[in-house]
């Protein structure tokens, strides 16, 4: 006997019931060994003074580590906010972007094949080469953008993009932007295509206009997506920091630092362990309310488990 | 014309513009880095002229990536990688993919749920302790370092893809086999797999992107030029007082060729594979 999902439902024999378990072992074991141990390991650090330059001056110190992050240390404010705005930004305009794009890409054209073949490309593009791509395009000096914007007669001087505080990052979400807007997009297009047709010609039939229709019907269709793919890629932008390391290493001036990515200058510039671990714990607590919050706020339900 | 004539014809130009448009920005800073890539330095370093075709044509950074460069060995070092990381991944996402899919047990909700929040723990913060750890156990520096912390990133959210793989398939079609005498690892051998092959190209190609594509772990893990992925080495190659921009598009380039090669062949699996699990029909 199975249920609509097809799992078995008939009554296990007491051997069977220690198959799923060894399927799952290899996974599960590397698992904890490298994910569950190092994780309780990091929460015992974060109390830690932990220097790696004095390996034996480890002590004790509770909650130190966290008042030098709020007292002592001075780039913190700005660093949080660097982190809101690199997250919402990034993530909503991802998402803005994606959204139109699924929704031009619903009705079939000509060639829209091989249009979605090259505009989902950056999906599957590393952090490190869109890093440097962009690098270059807006490079102060030879920068393709500063001479389109200077030939458009929009700016008269050259822009110091990423060498600028105020500047670079927003250039740095800019890149995180185009190599984000291919997920959403995707995601929605398949959500939208799972649409049935006949709800939208009875939509028509009752003279429902197309705005109306959008947010009547496609809207809250897709919904169940849109939470998903909203929660997971805060929660990886929140912890994605490869492109700033390459196109801004979090300068200048710690202005384009956000606190993941200023976790790994403690960690690995100063090599203070205690405080970096401090800091990824609060991150995690952070992301963990978040998401609670979230899908407690949206009503999410069923829609998938990631 | 109608109103409602008019409106259709509006929001066609409107669509096929935001298409142009999405289009263009896409293929420019690609086209930028493909042209760079083919110039001469003094053609790249040059503040008063910008050209949008190389005046002399050249492979020259190619050709210095691989003498000057140890470029063949990151080369090397990231294909090595990436193509185990996708086979361990695969193997360790069919078994456990299976077993969420075809059984009920009392923790696999849980198993779930620990999978789901793995997603959450930051990265740089896993790598603190498993720094020490990896000292300790000589792990540093190391390709099988490296291995084991790739098959851990990308293992979670393969096997899930692949739970959703399975639940596609009838169950009918494994008893069946199960009748005609076949245990449950030749059923799932024989009968399954094959069935399952967009699941396992989806499977393989994520693993094998997401090893290709890692540049935190191997900055904090490796440090011999020995060790060094494409994306390492070609870090290193930044933060110096000039950058060789040449050199570094050329490699950029070549950084893309498997992602683009792969996900022209197979983009039909990837986006199965990446919509199975949020998108429910």
């Amino acid at each position: 006997m199975t249920n609509k999902k097809g799992i078995r439902t008939e009554t296990i024999s007491k051997l069977s019931q220690y198959e799923p378990y060894f399927f799952l072992s290899p996974v599960l074991i590397s698992m904890l060994i490298m994910m569950g141990y190092p994780l309780i390991r990091s929460i015992i650090m974060a109390f830690l003074n932990y220097q790696l330059t004095r390996p034996n001056d480890i002590y004790f110190i509770g909650f130190g580590n966290f008042m030098k992050i709020f007292m002592e240390d001075a780039h913190m404010p700005m660093i949080l906010l660097n982190t809101l705005k690199w997250v919402f930004i990034s993530v909503g305009f991802q998402f803005l972007f994606g959204l139109i794009l699924a929704l031009t890409l619903k009705k079939p054209f000509k060639g829209r094949n091989i249009y979605q073949s090259i505009v989902f490309l950056p999906w599957a593009f590393s952090s490190f080469a869109v890093g440097i791509m962009f690098r270059w395009c807006f490079n102060g000096e030879y920068g393709v953008v500063n001479y389109i914007l200077m030939k458009a007669g929009i700016i008269t001087e050259k822009i110091s993009w990423l060498g600028s505080s105020e500047l670079a990052l927003i250039t740095v979400i800019i890149a995180m932007i185009w190599i984000g807007v291919p997920f959403f997009a995707i995601m929605y297009l398949a959500a939208l295509q799972s649409i049935p047709l006949d709800i939208y010609e009875a939509a028509t039939i009752d003279g429902c206009g197309r705005i109306k229709t959008f947010f009547k019907i496609t809207l809250p269709y897709i919904m169940p997506t849109v939470i998903t793919t909203l929660l997971l890629r805060t929660i990886w932008v929140f912890n994605s920091i490869e492109m700033i390391m390459i196109m801004t290493g979090g300068g200048p001036a710690y202005s384009s630092e956000t606190v993941t990515s200023y976790m790994y200058t403690k960690a690995y510039g100063t090599q203070d362990f205690g405080m970096a671990a401090a800091m990824g714990v609060l991150v995690m607590i952070v992301l963990m309310l978040y998401s609670g919050l979230f899908l407690r706020g949206t009503r999410y339900e069923e829609s998938g488990d990631f | 014309m109608s109103k409602r004539k008019i409106e259709k014809y509006a929001f066609g130009v409107g669509r096929g513009l935001i298409l142009a448009i999405y289009l263009i920005m896409v293929l420019a800073p690609i086209y930028w880095m493909f042209v760079t890539s083919f110039k001469t330095d003094k053609e790249i370093v040059n503040v008063n002229k910008i050209t949008f075709w190389p005046e002399i044509f050249t492979f020259e950074n190619y050709i210095s990536l691989f003498k000057q460069l140890d470029f063949g060995i990151y080369l090397k070092n990231s294909l090595i990688l990436s193509l185990f990381t996708a086979v361990i991944v695969l193997i360790f996402s069919i078994l456990g993919g299976y077993a969420l899919a075809r059984y009920r047990f009392k923790s696999k909700s849980v198993i779930i749920g620990f999978f789901l929040l793995s997603q959450m723990i930051p990265a740089v913060l896993l790598t603190i302790p498993i720094y020490i750890i990896y000292a300790n156990v000589e792990l540093i520096n190391t390709k099988i370092g490296l291995l084991i912390l790739y098959v851990i990133i990308n293992a979670p959210f393969c096997l899930i893809i692949m739970r959703s793989f399975f639940e596609r398939i009838p169950v009918s079609l494994e008893e069946a086999a199960r009748v005609d005498g076949c245990n449950k690892i030749q059923a799932l051998w024989r009968v399954i797999i094959p069935v399952l092959f967009p699941g396992i190209v989806a499977v393989f190609v994520f693993a094998f992107i997401g090893a290709w594509n890692d540049l935190l772990m191997g900055v904090i893990f490796t440090s011999s030029a020995k060790n060094w992925t494409i994306p390492v080495g070609m870090k290193s190659l930044i933060g110096k007082y000039n950058v060789n921009w040449g050199e570094l598009m050329a490699g950029g380039v070549i950084a893309l060729l498997p992602t683009v090669v792969m996900f022209a062949f197979v983009q039909k699996y990837v986006v199965e594979g990446l919509t199975a699990g949020a998108v429910k029909e």
